[in-house]
């Protein structure tokens, strides 16, 4: 077995030292030694979107990266989202809009739709579709998700300014 | 007694399945707890389609820290007996599977050896350090080449590559066609698919007391799964537990018995430890059930109004290396060959359906199964008839269409259709997309802007909710139909209620208590519905071929009716009325006329439990418990049209889905919210097939599309918006009124697609009768065509 190396990170909001094989996948890390199994694992290649997290406030394919290559990051998890009883704004759109199926993906969906609406407030239904391009869903056939991260936008937006 | 129905049935209640998997805290197979001595698998597949394996050096694995065992096809051969699915079909050529192959590998994927280690990294490691030594031979992957005479043998009890051969026909067939004023011919070709669920396969084996082994496993079929393991592996089937976690979805690959599964069970028992095994991308794409690799060859013989007088199909599908199990490999064949008349009126009709044998991964069930493409065969042909006679598409589907009036009618192969909309659903999918505007606007011609317009109509039955009479009908005796409920109403009031199926995302948890609900005459948010656990509730047939609302409904509808009698007798000796004259609704339950005498459940439960001073009625047994069992008829037909309209890219070949409308028709909804994404996600899936997906061989059976960066998905910037409307034609066959749902999306999409891009290019000298329609082979087509 190759040797451990010293990994801290925040996730979640706090700090996490672990002792970690230099080879243990980030996702693998996150899954099964500090047991956030929300992000999943669909393919281990890049191109699904099932493992997506926030790395430092962007989103991150967490089977691409190495636990101890993220060293030092802020990382945040679908765990993290609702605010205990309250689910965050665009978890409850998808609860209301029909947006998830299996919910396998769905982690990776909600992460991805985070990035987007910090980063714009009022995404036209394009925006929406490209910025979700990268997140496979099999089960829904996309348009309620596009449709929940629309209205999902709509009620930050009356949060923000309220 | 009577039921005041709460009109569950029918809203479109939100999930309860959303909140946890929202949080992140499904629990997905690979999600669970596992026990600290859990052992982890990985397997080692053959590169090769088809080779003679000479040695298997397995020292240098074993050698490795961590590694506990590593074991060949020789080894699990005294462990699992050959696995075999058990078809009867006259002519049908037996074949069996080694769990891991002995001797000779059959298609690129199958597995040779497995590692047992201490981590998955450490089982990943192993699989490197097994050296094994093949010496390749021959293969042949093509359904056409497969049955030369000089071909490779496959499977040495499959003479000639054919598996099976059925053939049918009718009287007066020939006569159809001598009567013939025209004849329209077409060959169709359909792609190698697969299902590609978002989460890959994987199970988890737990030697545990009373049970000696928890099986869980991401499979849509946990009672049948149970069955084979305790035949395969020769353990009492009592002693086995099968659970179903979350699953992320399946769309039938998951309905498939794997070796994976035996393998992993085996070792359990063996090792007397936990064993995991977790499938990742490249396994999932070599050795996942396959789909689609047909070939049809369809005759018309019509009059010169364009009315079908009789009808031929030839049909090819390949069943790859093994017939897989529980459906084997005609599952296709027979399907394509029974399904394909469709909504029509096919009165003569002959069929040679051909199940072939080669060196690729096992075909069975994906969401759709044959339909996808006889569909887009005989709407091909449809196609080309309105345009051998300068009709409209709409119109010749419309004359040979069985009007409802004619409802029920039974089809030439023996399908009764007993409720059902084909010319309605079809009118108004023409009205939703204003389709006679559209074929006016083609009128100028379709190439505007630099790009060919075209719109297509895809009209068809979709079998669901198959009962015993109709897998034997397809040679599957060993196939039951029914599933089954219990209702239980504990002494609280509260009502769990179990069902012999297993979600993988279809809202089952909302969906059945909704029909509990109304069925009992309880509170929706009294419900819990409990399925996924052969320790849970009594056997059934499980989740697949768009059976759950048919199966599962009428199950849990008829046992509901016997726990609600039950309370209204118990009831009606407390209140001192008669059962005749209970009224049930809400939870609650009074005498007819008079609201003010009312028991609440947990009254009467409280009676039944013995908690309470009152007595049971003479002769009542103790609690409320009640199960049933439903089969249903041969076979429960849905209905649905499709219509695309779709912009070819005249430069570069892209399509452009500019509108897509469906009317579907699956009977009584349940909930409408959950049929729209049943619908919407098929439709996405028809998308990736008619345009995108597939899955190559080499000629030598070497695999191209071993990741998802080759095996392309569609994502949200290639599916449209879609409009959907239902018509409700209440079965009348069935418990319930339900018909199932839950392939129709994909089964409309690609003869709408490929039919749309056809009529966008029908101005053009070119033939749209494959699939997938990609850019390389539309602007091909169009180049060559001088346009």
């Amino acid at each position: 077995m190759t040797d451990e190396v010293e990994v801290t990170v925040t996730v979640n909001g706090r700090t996490r030292q672990s002792r970690v094989e230099p080879r243990r996948l980030l996702v693998d890390y996150l899954r099964h030694d500090l047991g956030l199994t929300g992000a999943h694992i669909g393919c281990e290649q890049g191109v699904c979107g099932a493992c997506t997290v926030l790395l430092d406030g962007r989103t991150a394919r967490s089977c691409l990266h190495f636990a101890v290559t993220v060293d030092g990051s802020d990382i945040r998890t679908v765990e993290d989202l609702a605010d205990f009883d309250e689910l965050h704004p665009i978890q409850e759109m998808f609860h209301q809009k029909h947006a998830l199926q299996c919910g396998f993906c769905t982690p990776g969906f909600l992460l991805t739709a985070v990035e987007l609406l910090e980063r714009t407030a009022d995404p036209d239904e394009a925006a929406i579709r490209e910025a979700l391009m990268n997140n496979v869903c099999r089960c829904t056939g996309y348009a309620n998700i596009v449709d929940a991260v629309a209205e999902a936008a709509v009620e930050l937006r009356r949060r923000s300014s309220a | 007694m009577s039921v005041d129905q709460n009109g569950a049935v029918g809203q479109s209640v939100l999930r309860r399945e959303d909140d946890y998997l929202l949080r992140g805290q499904g629990r997905f197979v690979d999600d669970l707890p596992t026990p600290l001595n859990t052992l982890h698998l990985a397997f080692v597949l053959s590169p090769y389609a088809h080779a003679r394996i000479t040695s298997i050096d397995t020292s240098e694995a074993m050698a490795l820290d961590g590694v506990v065992d590593v074991l060949t096809g020789a080894d699990l051969a005294a462990m699992v007996k050959p696995i075999a699915a058990q078809i009867e079909l006259p002519g049908y050529s037996f074949n069996t599977r080694d769990v891991l192959a002995v001797d000779e590998v059959r298609f690129a994927g199958e597995a040779v050896a497995v590692v047992v280690a201490e981590s998955q990294y450490l089982a990943e490691d192993g699989i490197e350090l097994v050296e094994v030594d093949y010496e390749p031979l021959a293969a042949v992957t093509d359904i056409h080449e497969a049955t030369d005479p000089a071909a490779p043998q496959v499977n040495p009890t499959v003479p000639g590559n054919v598996y099976f051969e059925g053939r049918f026909a009718t009287d007066n067939v020939a006569a159809g066609f001598d009567a013939a004023a025209h004849v329209i011919a077409e060959d169709f070709n359909s792609n190698r698919v697969t299902a590609v669920p978002i989460e890959p396969r994987g199970c988890l084996a737990v030697p545990e007391q009373p049970a000696n082994l928890v099986f869980y496993s991401s499979t849509q079929i946990h009672h049948l799964l149970r069955t084979a393991l305790a035949e395969f592996l020769d353990v009492a089937e009592s002693t086995l537990r099968v659970v179903v976690p979350d699953v992320g979805g399946g769309f039938g690959i998951k309905a498939a018995l794997y070796p994976e599964e035996f393998v992993c069970a085996a070792l359990a028992l063996r090792l007397r430890r936990p064993v995991k095994w977790i499938q990742d991308r490249y396994g999932a794409l070599l050795t996942d059930v396959h789909a689609r690799d047909n070939h049809y060859r369809v005759e018309a013989a019509i009059d010169d109004d364009g009315i079908v007088l009789a009808l031929r199909a030839e049909i090819r599908t390949n069943g790859g290396a093994y017939s897989a199990l529980p459906f084997g490999c005609t599952l296709e064949t027979t399907g394509g060959a029974r399904m394909i008349v469709g909504p029509y009126r096919i009165t003569e009709y002959e069929y040679t359906a051909t199940a072939v044998a080669t060196h690729t991964a096992p075909v069975l069930a994906y969401r759709g199964v044959a339909q996808p493409v006889c569909f887009m065969a005989i709407e091909g042909i449809m196609d080309r008839i309105a345009r051998r006679l300068g009709l409209d598409p709409a119109e010749v589907r419309l004359r040979n269409m069985v009007p409802t009036a004619e409802l029920p009618w039974t089809n030439i192969v023996g399908v009764r259709y007993d409720t059902g909309s084909f010319v309605e659903s079809l009118e108004m999918a023409m009205e939703m997309v204003n389709y006679d505007e559209f074929r006016a606007s083609q009128a100028q011609g379709r190439l505007v802007d630099g790009k060919y317009r075209g719109i297509g109509i895809c009209s068809f039955t979709e079998v669901s909710g198959t009962g015993a009479p109709g897998w034997r009908a397809r040679g599957l005796t060993r196939l039951p139909g029914f599933d089954s409920g219990t209702v239980k109403v504990e002494p609280t009031g509260k009502v769990t209620a179990f069902v012999s199926h297993a979600h993988s995302g279809q809202g089952h948890f909302t969906t059945f208590a909704q029909v509990v609900a109304d069925a009992l005459g309880a509170r929706l948010e009294d419900v819990t519905v409990v399925e996924g656990d052969t320790a849970a509730g009594p056997y059934g047939t499980n989740t697949f071929a768009s059976r759950s609302a048919v199966t599962g409904g009428g199950a849990l509808i008829r046992a509901s009716e016997k726990a609600r009698l039950k309370l209204a007798r118990i009831a009606a000796f407390m209140l001192e009325s008669t059962p005749e004259d209970i009224v049930v609704a809400d939870g609650q339950m009074h005498v007819a006329g008079v609201p003010s005498r009312a028991l609440s459940f947990q009254e009467v439960a409280e009676t039944a439990y013995a908690m309470n001073t009152s007595d049971l009625p003479e002769g009542e047994s103790f609690g409320v418990e009640e199960t049933d069992f439903y089969d249903p008829p041969l076979v429960t037909m849905a209905n649905a049209t499709h219509i695309a309209q779709v912009a070819v890219d005249a430069a570069d070949g892209t399509v452009d889905i500019e509108g897509y409308v469906v009317v579907h028709d699956c009977g009584r909804v349940i909930n409408p919210m959950i049929v729209d994404g049943q619908v919407m996600g098929g439709v996405a899936q028809g998308i990736g097939e008619a345009l995108m997906e597939e899955f190559v061989y080499d000629p030598d059976g070497g695999v191209r599309t071993a990741t998802l960066m080759d095996y392309l998905l569609p994502s949200s910037v290639d599916v449209p918006n879609y409009q959907i409307a239902h018509i409700e034609s209440p079965s009348i066959d069935t418990v319930g009124g339900f018909k199932g749902v839950g392939e129709g999306g994909l089964i409309g999409a690609v003869a709408a697609l490929v039919n749309a891009v056809a009529d966008a290019l029908s101005d053009l000298d070119v033939n749209v009768n494959t699939k997938p329609l990609r850019p390389a082979l539309l602007s091909r087509l169009i180049r060559e065509a001088g346009g």
